[in-house]
């Protein structure tokens, strides 16, 4: 079976995000985890302000 | 609709007065956009129909073009038009804003009349200066486009300067933001090159970023006034929903650029990108549906609960259209886009009838949906009319365009499918495989139906153009006869 | 006080916040990638296709070169393959002269309108064939029917003489206009055809690939 979990990087220039994209969906959970963090801290900051405010 | 301008209903109403004007010019240049759709429609089932005479590519380009002008001259319209009412001051520069309106009229003029008469010219930087740049939506000649640049910034300006001159409500300042996007990505388009990688690679930063990033904030920003407008949605839940859909929005539409970037030359990591970023597209989209739903029906039960009987909104043919857009954005940007949003299956749908389909549900349902809702809320303001109910017009130019767009849709989604399997993934498309596709019994059925839903869609329109021109006057005529 | 219940979820300025964060961070990384991939589609050089080098978009001096179309098994897709070097129009070209021609090419491709009926690299209107890989096409090769339609020998002259006359070798009731490309331009566009068939679109259009052999049997890729 032609089967890897993470595959050999295949593209024809080697780049940054070229060895991201190298495993199931690696690259695109990497950036969408990157966008989503910060939401988390926004979240609390903003509930102690709303607690403070209270 | 047209006399409202001359008898001067505005009392003074100077901005929203130009916002009237832009959506006349916006109504005739959508009766010819589904002409030149009508034509070519035909080209596809009568070859030889005005061949080498008004070719095919000429009736697409005016086709294509008179609809990205169009829904344009609609959205500077809708903005003239809420901007005193969001703000809470006149417009600034109205002079401005009219002698941009006559200059954007004027200059769109020459170009559609070079685009059918002239239509096409030699392989030199003139004609791309002066005939046709020749790249799909973004056909007009450079010296357009710079004027066009001229006259958004001039828009733009007026915009800014009253914003930060009157109030700056939520909905402004996503407005605000969202517009200098939008006006700023139209210069990405704006150069020769060529590499047609490169080409494609820009094109698509402006075409994509503005139908599904930059325009679909808009119409959030547009519903969000409208409801406000019609049902009177409270002003802060509407503001909510709406940081919540440009969160969204931008969130997946951004990145979502990647689904176009995935055979024209770019590297392969763009398939993940592309893949999930706008498979997530459609999720703002529900929200909105919802948020719309949601709101109209909260409204309606407090006015129940506080004894009002009947509908709580003031304007049934523009309601009736907002509606129609959250679920015609949902379905033709939303669910239409993810049938080939994956590089899997778009390597076999890229460039094929698939994505006809959606782009006619896509800017239906997403666009000419709220503009005409926009329309309705301008002639109820001209005509002064405290309630507009829909007429026996409005609802068969609703019921027949939205029949009959989605009928295209279906057709060419059939059609679509044809070609997928046979030309792409069982003749592996090259020409004779495109021909032998073409000619499928199935696939010409399909294009008799589109041509046929065409004329459907045609006849709504001519119902709305009606019902446009005549419901102010005779809603006021009743109104006055009430009193 | 910690303790005390508060509706985040309904907040607007949580939204907005957000709403800043993620369209801002979302433009920053479209940016960085934007960049990574201009540094990988911009045309190679002369010397890379001298040296063997693999670009996206080879130079226009690819036009020089003999170019096919196949399955790779390391990457799942057929890419493009430049091999021999291969006359071009009678002649090989100076990588000033094929520059030129490739600009003439791409020029009249924009004056003449051609994505309103076609699709390059799958986008345009869907009228006529995909041109992606026309270069590639069977029909276009010796012993295709194209070819053979226009009496010439090499698939450059035929495809110009083609553009040149289109509705003199109608394929199909639907016919291609004449749209007065001149002979000069008629080159360019060829050239602008062969270089584009020389880019690596990641596989697509898929099985394209066909011989003429099959393609002449009426037969299909399946064995």
């Amino acid at each position: 079976m032609n089967f890897e979990l993470f595959t050999p990087f295949t593209d024809v220039v080697p780049s940054f995000f070229g060895w991201l994209n190298q495993g199931p969906m690696t690259l695109t959970i990497f950036l969408h985890t990157l966008i989503v963090l910060p939401m988390f801290w926004i979240y609390f900051s903003e509930k102690k302000r709303l607690q403070k405010e209270q | 609709m047209l006399t409202s301008i001359k008898t001067n209903e505005f009392r003074g109403d100077k901005s929203k007065e130009l916002g009237m004007m832009y959506f006349r010019v916006a109504l005739i240049l959508f009766g010819a956009q589904l002409l030149m759709g009508l034509i070519a429609a035909i080209q596809f089932i009568v070859p030889g129909f005005l061949f080498e005479l008004f070719d095919f590519s000429v009736a697409r380009m005016v086709h294509i073009n008179a609809l990205v002008v169009w829904m344009l001259y609609a959205m500077i319209g809708s903005v003239y038009f809420m901007l005193p009412d969001e703000t809470g001051v006149e417009t600034v520069g109205i002079g401005l804003g009219k002698l941009a309106f006559w200059v954007l009229t004027a200059a769109v003029t020459v170009v559609v009349l070079v685009f059918i008469f002239i239509q096409v010219g030699s392989g030199t930087e003139t004609s791309i200066w002066l005939i046709n740049e020749g790249r799909e939506y973004l056909e007009a000649p450079r010296w357009a486009d710079i004027g066009i640049v001229v006259v958004v910034l001039t828009f733009y300006w007026n915009v800014f300067a009253t914003y930060m001159k009157g109030k700056q409500t939520g909905i402004m300042t996503v407005l605000i933001a969202d517009l200098f996007a939008l006006a700023g990505l139209y210069l990405a388009g704006m150069f020769f090159t060529d590499n047609i990688s490169m080409d494609q690679f820009w094109w698509w930063w402006v075409i994509h970023l503005w139908v599904e990033a930059t325009w679909e904030v808009f119409v959030g920003a547009l519903a969000a006034y409208a409801l406000i407008k019609i049902i009177g949605a409270k002003r802060e839940i509407v503001e909510m929903w709406l940081w919540i859909e440009v969160l969204m929005l931008f969130g997946s539409g951004i990145l979502g650029l990647g689904h176009h970037y995935f055979w024209i030359g770019t590297p392969e990591y763009w398939w993940e990108i592309g893949a999930l970023f706008s498979a997530l597209e459609p999720v703002p989209l529900v929200a909105m549906f919802v948020h719309v739903l949601y709101d109209w029906g909260k409204e309606q039960g407090k006015a129940k609960a506080e004894g009002h009987p009947g509908a709580v909104m003031n304007n049934g043919p523009a309601m009736a259209w907002i509606v129609t857009n959250a679920f015609g954005n949902f379905l033709g940007a939303g669910i239409w886009g993810f049938f080939h949003t994956l590089p899997q299956v778009n390597i076999y749908t890229h460039g094929t009838q698939f994505t006809a389909a959606h782009g006619h549900l896509a800017f239906f349902g997403a666009y000419a949906t709220i503009l005409i809702g926009m329309m309705y809320l301008g002639v109820q303001y001209a005509y002064g009319v405290k309630k507009l109910t829909s007429t026996f017009k409005s609802k068969m130019a609703i019921f027949l365009i939205v029949f009959g767009v989605l009928g295209m849709t279906v057709a060419l989604t059939i059609a679509g499918y044809e070609q997928v399997l046979v030309e792409r993934a069982e003749l592996g498309g090259g020409w004779t495989a495109f021909f032998a596709a073409q000619d499928l019994p199935w696939y010409i059925q399909a294009q008799v139906w589109r041509a046929m839903m065409g004329v459907v869609t045609f006849v709504g329109f001519i119902y709305l153009v009606w019902d446009l021109l005549t419901i102010g006057k005779h809603a006021k005529a009743a109104q006055a006869a009430a009193e | 006080m910690a303790n005390k219940k508060v509706s985040v979820w309904t907040d607007i300025q949580f939204w907005r916040r957000s709403a800043a964060w993620v369209t801002g961070f979302a433009t920053i990384l479209l940016i960085w990638l934007s960049f990574d991939t201009i540094g990988q589609i911009t045309m190679g050089t002369n010397a890379d296709l001298k040296n063997g080098v693999d670009k996206r978009v080879p130079a226009a001096t690819v036009i020089n070169y003999h170019i096919d179309y196949k399955m790779n098994k390391k990457r799942g897709h057929e890419v493009p393959v430049i091999g021999e070097k291969q006359l071009f129009f009678g002649k090989e070209w100076s990588p000033k002269d094929a520059e030129a021609l490739l600009r003439l090419g791409k020029l009249t491709e924009q004056a003449k309108n051609c994505m309103d009926c076609h699709t390059l690299l799958g986008n345009g209107a869907y009228y006529a064939p995909d041109l992606t890989k026309a270069w590639l096409d069977p029909a276009w090769q010796k012993g295709g029917p194209m070819q053979g339609m226009t009496g010439k020998n090499t698939v450059e002259e035929a495809m110009a003489e083609f553009l040149q006359h289109p509705s003199q070798y109608p394929t199909h009731a639907r016919m291609m206009p004449n749209l007065g490309i001149t002979a000069e331009e008629a080159k360019g566009l060829v050239a602008f055809l062969k270089h584009m068939s020389s880019i690596d679109t990641n596989g697509f259009p898929r099985n394209f690939s066909k011989t003429v052999a099959q393609f002449k049997a009426g037969d299909t890729n399946a064995h």
